[in-house]
C-alpha cells in the first residue's frame, strides 16, 4: 500500500495509452456513428460536424431490443452460475471417480461449432414450443456460459485450501452450508469473472438469436442491428449508433462488476 | 455428522434440475402453436422475406397487409438478413414450420422446389400469362410453376455525370471505351470504375453481364470468351483504374464508394436509386453495361424475388395463394416497381411503366434481354457460381491467369 | 479382506450416500450439457455419414453413404490449404493473444489510480457484435482509404500502403491481428484473475531471497499460474479453431481463398453449396483436431507436472 501513490500516476498514463491503442477500433465505431446517414466513408478522423440521426434512428427502433438483450443476458448469467458453481465445486474439491472424464466432456462441448448446436436446437425447440421465448434463448445462450463457467470456476476453486473447508466441516457446518458460506464467498473473484464472460457471450450472441426466433416478439439487440445491414443499403451510422448505445449499459455493468472484483481481490490479499 | 449434510445437499440440486424440467414443460405447453388446425377459419398467415432494409421493409409490409385484407387475413411479415434466409427456410422445412408465404431470391427457387416443400401455383388458378419469359423460367421447376415475382431487375452501369463532364469522357458503350474512360477518370483518391468481385454469389452475379455479353456460358467456363471477359476485369485492376479492394467489396460497399465520390462509375442495381436520389449533390446517370463490340446488346442476369406458397394446411395455402396473386396483380406490380425502382414482370405493364417513368427505360430494355441464372443449369447453378467467383478471385489477385483460373472454375462447376 | 466387506456396515452405506450427494452437485449441469450438446453432436455425426442435401430437410430421406463425405473433403485440393491456414491462424492468434494478454495482466498487477476502470474498459471489444467490429476493421484496413494505411503513410513507414485485405499473404496476417485484438480481453481477464490468487507473501519471500522481477516471475508467478495458463491456452485453441464470423465479415475467406479455414469451409459446404453431409463431416474433422490438441496438451502438461 505504501508504494501505491509513488508508483501510481505514471502507470496510469501508460495504461491509458495502451488502452487508447486497444480501443481505437471502438473510437472508430463511435466516430462512424456520428457521421451523417448514407455515407460513413467521407468521415475524417474526427466527427467535426456530429450528426445524431444515427442515434435517433437507433433510439426509435431499438429500445425494446435492448431490454430483451439485458433480460436474456442476465437470465443466462443466473442459469449458468446456478448450474456451474456447484458442479465446479464438486469437480474441484470432491475426489470423485470420473472427474477427469466429466471435465473432458465439458471441454469437448466447447469444440462444437455454434451453428451445429443452433441447427439442432431449432428442431428441438419447434417441438417444445420454445421458439421466440426468453427461456429458449436463455437456455441456448447458456450453452456457452455453463461449460465455460465450470472450467473457470473449477480452476479457481481448486486453489481453495482443503483445510478451510475441512475446518468448516469440523465446526459442524453441513456440506451445503460450507458451499454457500465458505466456498462461494472465497470464490467471489472467479464467480464475477465467470459472470462477466457469460454476460459477454450472451450479449454478443447473434447466431442463437437469429436461429431461435421467428417473429419480432423476442429480439435481442444484435439481431436488431441487422435491420440496418440490409441486402441493398447499409445504414452504417445507425448500425454503429446502436452498437454504441447497446454498449453503454453493458459497459457500466462491467465497471461495477470489476469494482467488486477489485474489492474482493484486495480483501483476499489482506487475509 | 454426515446425514444432515447429505439431505439438504441433495434436495437443491434435485430441485434445480426439476425446475428446469418444469420450466421446459410449462413453456412447451404454453408455447404450443395454434396453427395446423385445418378445420378452423384462417384469420392470419405468416410471410417470410429478406427485406430488412427501410423503407423497403415497411413498403412490403403495407403491400402484404393490403393484399391480406382482400383475402380476409392478417399477414404477419418477418424479414431476416439475406444470407440467413435459406438456412432459416431449411430449418423450417425440416420441422414442418414453413411460413405460409415465402419469398425466395429467384436463383434459389429451383433448389427449394426440388425438395418438395413448395406447391405448384397452377392448382390455385393463378394467372401467369403475360409474364416475361426469364422470370417464368426462374420460377419453374420440372415444368411446373412454383414462384412468381411482382417485379424484376438487373444491373447496369451507374456513372457520376459531373466527373465524366469534367474529364470530357462520354458514357462508355464498349469494353474498349470502358477501359479508356475508366483510366481517364482515375485521379488520386478516386478510381474510374468499381465492381463487386468478392468471393460470394454476388461477385458472380456482377461478372455475368461481361461473361454472357461476350458469348461466354456457365455450362462451359474454360472458353476464350470467358477468359476475355475475365481479362477485362484483370486489366481494369492492373491499370489502376479499379481498386484491388473490389476483391473485398459487396454491392453495398461499391455503392458507398460511388456516393463518396471515390469512384466515377460502378456496376449496380436500380434498388440503389432511392439512396442515390437522397444525395442532392450527386448527379448520377445510368446506362446499359458496356458490351465487347459496338452494336451488341448486353445480356444481364435477371434479378428479383419470387413469392411461393410452401406446403401447409390447405386452407392456409389457399389464403396465401390469394395474397400472392394480389401481389402480382397488374396495378400492384406497377406500384411496387415504382416504389423500388424495379421493372414490373408483366411485359405489358413494363412497357406502360417505361412510358410513365422514362428514367427507368434503360432498365426496362435490359430486363427484356436478361437471363435467369438457373435457366441452363437449374439446381446445379450454385456449383458453377462457386467456380466463377473462385476464378475471379484467383485472376484478380494474380494467383492464376484468367484461362487457368477458368479451367479450375470448370472443374469446380462439374465436380460432384 | 472380503470378510470385512460382506456385512453391510453403516460406513459403507454412508460412503455410498456421500458419493451420491456429491454427484448431485454435478448432475444438473451434466444433464443440461448432455441435453444441449449430446443431441447436436449425435445429429452431426449421423449427418456426416449421410448424403444430406437440401431435399433431406423436407423429405427426411438421407441415404447412408459411409465414409464418402469424409473421403471427398479430405481428397479435395482445398483441404490441405485450409488446414494449413487453420493451423497458422490458430497458432498466430494464440501466441499473440496470450503474450499480449499476459503482458496486460502483469501490467494491471501494479497498483495505480483508475486501474479497475481501465481494466473493465479493456473488455469493451467483447461487447461489440463481431459483425460491427469486423466492419470497423475492414474500413480501417482498407488499402486505399483505411486509417491504418493513412497513418503508415503519414509516419512515412510505407509510401504505397500495405494491401491488408487484398494481398493473399497479408490478408491472413490481418485476420490474425484482428482475432488477437478480439482475444486479448479474454486472456487478460482470466490471467489477471489467476495472478490475483497467487499469495503475495510468496513474492515477498522471493524478494528476500534476492530474486529480481524476472526470477520471481520464473519461480513464483509462472509455476503457480500454470493451471490458469492451461485453461486459457486450451480454451483459446478450441475457440480459435472454430472462429467463423470474423473471417466471414472481414475477408469472406478471400482473397483467392487465402483466409479460408476449415471452419469457413464447413460453413460454405453447408450453406452455400448445400452439401450438408460434407459440411457436417468438415465440422467433425474440426472437432477431432481440437480434441487431438487437447489430449496431447493435457498429457504433456500432466507429465510436466509430475516431473
Amino acid at each position: 500500500m505504501k508504494r501505491a501513490p509513488a508508483r501510481g500516476w505514471p502507470s496510469t498514463i501508460v495504461g491509458i495509452a495502451l488502452l487508447a491503442l486497444m480501443l481505437f477500433p471502438v473510437y472508430w465505431i463511435v466516430n462512424a456513428s456520428l457521421q451523417p446517414a448514407g455515407n460513413t466513408l467521407r468521415g475524417g478522423w474526427f466527427p467535426f460536424h456530429p450528426d445524431l440521426s444515427g442515434y435517433l434512428t437507433a433510439l426509435r427502433d431499438q429500445g425494446g431490443n435492448l431490454v430483451t438483450s439485458l433480460v436474456v443476458a442476465l437470465g443466462s448469467v443466473a442459469l449458468s452460475l446456478g448450474l456451474a458453481a456447484p458442479a465446479a465445486y464438486a469437480l474441484a474439491q470432491f475426489r470423485l471417480r470420473g472427474t477427469n472424464l466429466v471435465l473432458f466432456g465439458i471441454l469437448v462441448t466447447q469444440m462444437v461449432p455454434g451453428i451445429v448446436v443452433a441447427n439442432a436446437l431449432y428442431s428441438a425447440y419447434t417441438d417444445l414450443g420454445l421458439l421466440n421465448s426468453y427461456l429458449g434463448l436463455i437456455l441456448a445462450d447458456s450453452t456457452a456460459g455453463v461449460p465455460f463457467a465450470i472450467i473457470i470456476l473449477r480452476s479457481f476453486m481448486r486453489s481453495i485450501p482443503r483445510e478451510v473447508i475441512e475446518a468448516a466441516h469440523v465446526d459442524g457446518a453441513g456440506r451445503l452450508r460450507v458451499f454457500r458460506s465458505v466456498v462461494l464467498p472465497v470464490s467471489r473473484n472467479a464467480l464475477i469473472t465467470a459472470a462477466v464472460f457469460t454476460f459477454l457471450f450472451t450479449w454478443s450472441d447473434f447466431l442463437f438469436a437469429l436461429t431461435l426466433t421467428t417473429t419480432q416478439t423476442v429480439r435481442p439487440i444484435t439481431l436488431g442491428i441487422y435491420q440496418y445491414i440490409g441486402a441493398h443499403t447499409n445504414q452504417w451510422n445507425a448500425v454503429m449508433a446502436t452498437t454504441v448505445l447497446a454498449s453503454v449499459p453493458a459497459a457500466l455493468l462491467l465497471v461495477v462488476a470489476q469494482r467488486h472484483l477489485a474489492a474482493g481481490a484486495t480483501s483476499g490479499a489482506v487475509k | 455428522m454426515i446425514s444432515p449434510a447429505r439431505l439438504p445437499a441433495r434436495r437443491p440440486a434435485a430441485l434445480l434440475s426439476g425446475a428446469v424440467a418444469l420450466a421446459l414443460a410449462v413453456a412447451s405447453c404454453s408455447g404450443g402453436s395454434s396453427d395446423g388446425s385445418a378445420t378452423s377459419k384462417v384469420t392470419s398467415i405468416t410471410a417470410l422475406d429478406y427485406y430488412t432494409d427501410e423503407p423497403e421493409h415497411s413498403q412490403w409490409g403495407e403491400m402484404l397487409t393490403a393484399c391480406g385484407k382482400t383475402a380476409g387475413v392478417k399477414v404477419e411479415q418477418t424479414s431476416v438478413p439475406g444470407a440467413s434466409l435459406l438456412p432459416k427456410v431449411l430449418q423450417q422445412a425440416s420441422s414442418r414450420t414453413l411460413p405460409d408465404l415465402l419469398m425466395l431470391d429467384n436463383p434459389d427457387l429451383q433448389q427449394i422446389a426440388q425438395t418438395g416443400a413448395l406447391t405448384p401455383l397452377e392448382q390455385y388458378g393463378i394467372d401467369s400469362s403475360g409474364f416475361a419469359k426469364g422470370i417464368l423460367s426462374a420460377g419453374t421447376y420440372k415444368g411446373r410453376l412454383y414462384g412468381l415475382a411482382p417485379y424484376v431487375s438487373t444491373i447496369a452501369l451507374f456513372y457520376n455525370r459531373d466527373m465524366l463532364a469534367n474529364a470530357g469522357v462520354a458514357v462508355p458503350r464498349t469494353w474498349d471505351e470502358l477501359e479508356t474512360a475508366a483510366a481517364r477518370l482515375t485521379r488520386p483518391g478516386r478510381y474510374g470504375m468499381a465492381v463487386d468481385a468478392n468471393p460470394t454469389f454476388e461477385g458472380t452475379w456482377q461478372f455475368l453481364p461481361f461473361l454472357w455479353s461476350n458469348g461466354g456460358d456457365e455450362k462451359r467456363l474454360d472458353t476464350p470468351q470467358a477468359a476475355q471477359a475475365l481479362q477485362l476485369w484483370v486489366d481494369l485492376v492492373k491499370s489502376g483504374s479499379m481498386s484491388k479492394s473490389v476483391l473485398n467489396w459487396t454491392q453495398a460497399d461499391v455503392h458507398d464508394q460511388f456516393v463518396a465520390g471515390r469512384t466515377a462509375m460502378m456496376i449496380n442495381g436500380p434498388w440503389r436509386i432511392p439512396a442515390l436520389n437522397k444525395d442532392k449533390n450527386l448527379h448520377w446517370g445510368v446506362a446499359p453495361i458496356p458490351v465487347p463490340r459496338t452494336g451488341q446488346t448486353p445480356v444481364t442476369p435477371l434479378g428479383g424475388e419470387v413469392w411461393t406458397v410452401p406446403q401447409n394446411a390447405e386452407s392456409r395455402q389457399e389464403k396465401a395463394a390469394q395474397v400472392l396473386a394480389c401481389l402480382n396483380s397488374s396495378p400492384n406490380q406497377l406500384a411496387l416497381a415504382e416504389q423500388h425502382f424495379t421493372v414490373p414482370s408483366r411485359t405489358a405493364m413494363a412497357s406502360q411503366y417505361a412510358e410513365q417513368v422514362p428514367s427507368m427505360a434503360a432498365f426496362v430494355k435490359s430486363v427484356e434481354a436478361a437471363r435467369a441464372r438457373t435457366s441452363e443449369l437449374g439446381v446445379k447453378w450454385p456449383k458453377a457460381a462457386t467456380g466463377i467467383y473462385t476464378a475471379i478471385q484467383s485472376a484478380l489477385t494474380g494467383e492464376q491467369a484468367p484461362q487457368e483460373a477458368l479451367r479450375h472454375a470448370q472443374q469446380i462447376a462439374t465436380s460432384d | 479382506m472380503p470378510s470385512r466387506s460382506r456385512p453391510v456396515t453403516d460406513p459403507a452405506r454412508a460412503r455410498c450416500w456421500e458419493r451420491l450427494a456429491q454427484w448431485m452437485y454435478i448432475v444438473p449441469a451434466a444433464a443440461y450439457l448432455l441435453l444441449f450438446f449430446g443431441y447436436p453432436i449425435a445429429k452431426n455425426i449421423v449427418m456426416s455419414f449421410q448424403q444430406y442435401t437440401i431435399t433431406t430437410f423436407y423429405t427426411g430421406a438421407a441415404p447412408f453413404v459411409g465414409l464418402q463425405n469424409y473421403s471427398k473433403i479430405l481428397a479435395s485440393d482445398l483441404f490441405s490449404k485450409a488446414l494449413l491456414t487453420t493451423v497458422l491462424f490458430t497458432a498466430g492468434s494464440i501466441v499473440g493473444q496470450f503474450a499480449l494478454g499476459l503482458a496486460f495482466a502483469l501490467f494491471f498487477q501494479r497498483r495505480f489510480p483508475l486501474n479497475g476502470v481501465l481494466r473493465s474498459l479493456l473488455l469493451l471489444p467483447w461487447l461489440l457484435p463481431l459483425v460491427v467490429s469486423g466492419t470497423a476493421w475492414r474500413w480501417m484496413l482498407d488499402p486505399d482509404t483505411g486509417v491504418v494505411n493513412a497513418a503508415l503513410r503519414a509516419l512515412r513507414l510505407s509510401s504505397s500502403g500495405i494491401p491488408w485485405l487484398t494481398g493473399t499473404s497479408q490478408a491472413l496476417v490481418s485476420v490474425i491481428l484482428i482475432n488477437i485484438w478480439v482475444g486479448i480481453p479474454f486472456n487478460t481477464a482470466i490471467l489477471y484473475g489467476g495472478l490475483q490468487d497467487i499469495p503475495r507473501h510468496l513474492y515477498e519471500a522471493a524478494k528476500l531471497d534476492g530474486a529480481g522481477p524476472l526470477a520471481s516471475f520464473r519461480h513464483v508467478t509462472w509455476p503457480l499460474l500454470r493451471p490458469v495458463v492451461s485453461v486459457v491456452l486450451v480454451l483459446g485453441v478450441v475457440y480459435t479453431v472454430k472462429v467463423l464470423d470474423i473471417i466471414l465479415v472481414v475477408t469472406g475467406g478471400g482473397p483467392a481463398g487465402a483466409t479460408e479455414t476449415l471452419a469457413t469451409q464447413s460453413y460454405e459446404l453447408s450453406f452455400q453449396q448445400f452439401e450438408f453431409g460434407r459440411g457436417a463431416a468438415m465440422s467433425n474433422v474440426l472437432i477431432v483436431i481440437s480434441l487431438a490438441f487437447a489430449i496431447v496438451y493435457l498429457r504433456a502438461n500432466r507429465r510436466a507436472r509430475n516431473v
